[in-house]
């Protein structure tokens, strides 16, 4: 075997193992972790039967999807029906190819392994692409079950994720805009200079990414889709098992995703606090044993606090109502990411003319 | 060119947001709501026929069994129907404690409705901190009867037994331990744009009709009409207690929700008024025969329910039994106006609508 | 400038932060949940459970006297008494006694009318796991009614 097939194609594919392996029990255990958030908000205990402290909770979870009885409604579009887990678990995984988690390569049996899948030039618009691809499977799921209530949440989702992606998009634009590059890697590199990253020059910019990335993941408090309180279970009613488990699963890689988006784009990605500041040095701790590590840390504390924020959010707030959600995306969002891209660009152009 | 079709869903009689059996059929046009048709029946027991086979005593801890979340008040209201039937003085202090009793559960069955209110817009940790709170509550009747949910503890010509030891210190902890929580209720919800956005305006009842469907209690109150039994037709020991009714004019579900806020206060306040003049003496009237008879005639009773207005109407031909029962229920009355309340609105407001209007089903289908 | 403020105020969420602030505070107070199999509740002295009989505390005579009030006045037709005269002359006592524990309300009428004052014979006990395999397990006759229910553990 050729070198340049060991590098080009094992490597890789090795990775993309790792990742998908890692993602599943990331995955899993964010629920656990969720429910426990969410149990302490609430003054309950949260899962703590299955093993220590419920800490098997996930597996026993997951084992009691899989040996569940697959049932498929009566008058449901067979092939649609099994198709639309699958479409909408791919997507999420998908996005997770250009995220960096870290940057330093490290050696690994003579060969050079970066720590992340792939750094292509067009990282960000790879991401935004493939995460609206996400709907086709509640659409199709929402449709092929043959049921008003998945029929009405598909529509819904449909009608969300399609508005609240130009928010999205847009609320990305400041940043681009400062880094002068799309590729994910250049992006960190490029708020290495300033200490809190472009957390303070994009804070509007962050502001509308998240509140839209909430509303693109179905989450409380823009959770229209599965609103259990009027659909039931909205898209996924007539699911159960594995299928279900596959669009659960989607749900929470999704929220990962754009919790690291977030991290990437406005956090400094794997950088320390303060990057710019040598005298914190000792704050990547980690470097002992590789910088790749201490990168890692980093991102993965980022991570996690978005993602208690949003664990956070969905502990507080009511839902949203359709019409309401529709008038916060395209009156308030919508201009206020345009408003951002203009004092970006003016703000740039004033610096160097 | 086109051909729209309405869309008929059934929403319910298993559904995580209709609050027991009901079995709502909606006509949609697309997310409006074109009609809505409550259908009831699925919690029929026949109370009212079953009534008439009972002795005048047994029937409380049946009419418990009616309104489970406010089950004292319904107890209340039986009672003292049978004793204006039977013209049965009830001594000082049992009134007070009746009152108590009564505005305690008052507050338990709001505080369920808050709980549930929330979780249906989607406000899931309200829940919890209200069901924490009315636990304490529900330790104070089991305290005080044994009991916690369906109490039976009134009885003809006055109540079970008399307040155990530290009752009055523990109910006076957990009121002064209340408007704290309330105002954490409030913190969570009250300014909270998203739920302004879901209850402003939706569901709105204007006082006319409510006033022609014969809604009442807190729903009645929200329209700006302040009927209130405890006010005009004084029972138990009201008359001696001073309180507010509070209105609000708009109709809509922020104003139910603020004016049921509102009233836990001054059940809070009422509470603090009847610890305070609690008089000493007998807790129940002179021995009754457990087999009483009631002379012949008919009598009917209200009492202001959590709900709204609790009717009990008693037939007696001088026997040992009731000749004919009949319970006013405000769940099914109130219910009835479900339709003026959400017609033209979007589905999520039905569930807004169905969380206000506070039904139970158990009242509703008796 | 009012309406500037306002302006402001609907763009910064800063009462869903206060919102935020209350969850986030109750994070840290301890839970209330019980673990129910685990910790069982302090029941209040005058608990409800199913009703049961006892015997006089003093001459461990039985004290129900077979004047059958709890028998009339049970709203479900639990009770049923079967009355015979006492062995040892005086009065009378009741032969059987059943209660039928599926049909009971826990609603305590029973106790109310009990001639027997201060400690009435039928009495509200605390026993409230009430678990069995089948259905005739809870026709409680008199010798359950004094020594309490077995407690049936699951086992499979």
């Amino acid at each position: 075997m050729s070198d340049q097939v060991i590098q080009n194609v094992i490597i890789p594919a090795a990775k993309v193992g790792l990742l998908l392996a890692v993602m599943g029990g990331l995955v899993a255990y964010l629920t656990l972790l969720e429910r426990k958030i969410l149990g302490f908000m609430q003054l309950r205990l949260a899962p703590r039967r299955v093993g220590p402290r419920g800490l098997l909770q996930p597996i026993a979870d997951g084992i009691k999807l899989l040996i569940k009885e697959d049932v498929v409604p009566d008058g449901a579009d067979r092939g649609l029906f099994l198709l639309a887990p699958i479409l909408s678990i791919i997507p999420a995984f998908a996005a997770l190819a250009v995220l960096p988690f870290a940057s330093t390569p490290f050696e690994l049996f003579g060969y050079e392994v970066t720590p992340y899948i792939t750094d292509v030039n067009i990282g960000v618009l790879y991401v935004l692409s493939i995460t609206s691809l996400g709907v086709y499977g509640i659409i199709l799921g929402g449709w092929a079950s043959n049921s008003k209530y998945s029929l009405l949440g598909a529509l819904r989702s449909a009608a969300q994720m399609v508005s609240y992606e130009v928010p999205l998009g847009l609320s990305i634009i400041g940043v681009l805009m400062l880094a002068g590059t799309a590729s994910m890697v250049g992006i960190v590199e490029a708020q290495r200079s300033s200490a809190w990253w472009f957390l303070v020059p994009q804070a509007v910019g962050l502001f509308c990414y998240f509140v839209s990335a909430v509303a693109e993941t179905n989450r409380l408090p823009f959770d229209l889709p599965e609103a259990e309180a009027e659909l039931v279970a909205g898209y996924q009613t007539e699911y159960a098992g594995m299928k279900f488990a596959f669009f659960m699963m989607a749900e929470y890689v999704n929220m990962i995703v754009v919790a690291s988006i977030a991290t990437t784009l406005w956090l400094g990605g794997w950088m320390r606090p303060f990057p710019n500041v040598e005298a914190l040095a000792f704050l990547d701790w980690l470097n002992w044993a590789h910088p790749a590590l201490s990168g890692l840390f980093w991102f993965s504390v980022k991570v996690l606090l978005i993602l208690y924020i949003y664990i956070w959010l969905r502990g507080t707030f009511p839902r949203y109502r359709y019409d309401q959600l529709m008038r916060l995306g395209w009156k308030w969002l919508l201009p206020l990411s345009l408003a951002n891209i203009l004092i970006t660009g003016l703000v740039l152009v004033w610096r160097n003319p | 060119m086109f051909r729209t079709e309405m869309m008929e869903v059934n929403m319910g009689p298993q559904h995580p947001s209709t609050h027991g059996v009901l079995r709502l059929a909606l006509t949609l046009d697309g997310e409006t709501v074109v009609d809505v048709k409550p259908i009831i029946g699925y919690l029929h027991r026949g109370v009212e026929k079953l009534c008439e086979h009972k002795i005048y005593v047994m029937v409380p801890p049946i009419c418990d069994r009616l309104d489970y979340v406010g089950s004292a008040s319904q107890n209340l209201g039986y009672i003292q129907a049978v004793e204006k039937l039977a013209g049965i003085e009830v001594p000082e202090r049992a009134r007070y404690i009746r009152t108590i009793i009564a505005e305690l559960n008052r507050l338990a069955s709001h505080l369920v409705w808050l709980g549930t209110h929330g979780l249906d817009i989607g406000a899931m940790t309200v829940f919890f901190y209200c069901l924490r709170d009315r636990e304490h509550i529900l330790d104070l009747f089991e305290a005080f009867c044994g009991a916690r949910l369906t109490t039976n503890m009134f009885r003809v010509g006055g109540i079970l037994d008399d307040l155990p030891a530290g009752w009055v210190e523990g109910c006076r902890r957990f009121i002064d331990m209340m408007p704290p929580r309330i105002e954490e209720y409030e913190g969570l919800l009250t300014n909270n744009r998203i739920w302004l956005e879901r209850t402003k305006g939706v569901g709105v009842i204007s006082a006319q009709d409510a006033v022609s469907w014969g809604v009442t209690g807190p729903m009645l109150r929200a329209s700006g009409v302040a009927y209130d039994i405890r006010k005009t037709e004084p029972y138990a020991a009201y008359d001696q207690m001073e309180f507010d009714v509070p209105t609000r004019p708009e109709g809509d579900t922020y104003a139910r929700y603020l004016v049921r806020l509102e009233e836990m206060r001054q059940s809070l306040r009422i509470i603090r008024q009847g610890l305070d003049r609690l008089p000493a003496g007998e807790i129940r009237a002179p021995k009754l025969k457990t087999r009483m008879k009631a002379p012949a005639g008919e009598v009917y009773h209200e009492i202001e329910g959590p709900r709204g207005v609790q009717g009990f109407y008693l037939v007696s031909n001088g026997g040992e039994t009731p000749y004919r029962c009949h319970f006013r229920a405000p769940s099914f009355v109130n219910l009835a106006a479900i339709g003026v309340m959400s017609r033209g609105g979007l589905v999520a407001d039905i569930v807004a609508v169905i969380g206000t209007i506070d039904i139970v089903l158990g009242d509703c289908d008796r | 400038m009012s309406r500037a403020m306002a302006l402001v105020r609907s763009i910064i969420p800063i009462e869903m932060l206060q919102g935020m602030l209350i969850t986030l505070k109750n994070q840290f107070r301890p839970h209330v949940t019980m673990e129910y199999p685990k910790e069982t509740p302090d029941l209040a002295p005058r608990f409800r459970g199913v009703p049961r009989l006892r015997w006089d505390p003093e001459s461990g005579e039985e004290l129900c006297v077979g004047c059958l009030l709890c028998e009339q006045i049970c709203p479900d037709n639990c009770i049923s008494i079967v009355v015979d005269k006492r062995p040892s002359g005086k009065g009378k006592y009741p032969k059987s006694f059943v209660i039928d524990y599926e049909r009971c309300c826990f609603c305590g009428l029973c106790v109310d009318p009990c001639p027997t004052k201060p400690i009435t014979a039928i009495y509200m006990s605390h026993d409230y796991e009430l678990s069995d395999y089948t259905r005739v397990q809870f026709i409680t006759g008199k010798d359950r009614l004094y020594d309490g229910h077995p407690l049936k553990k699951y086992e499979r």
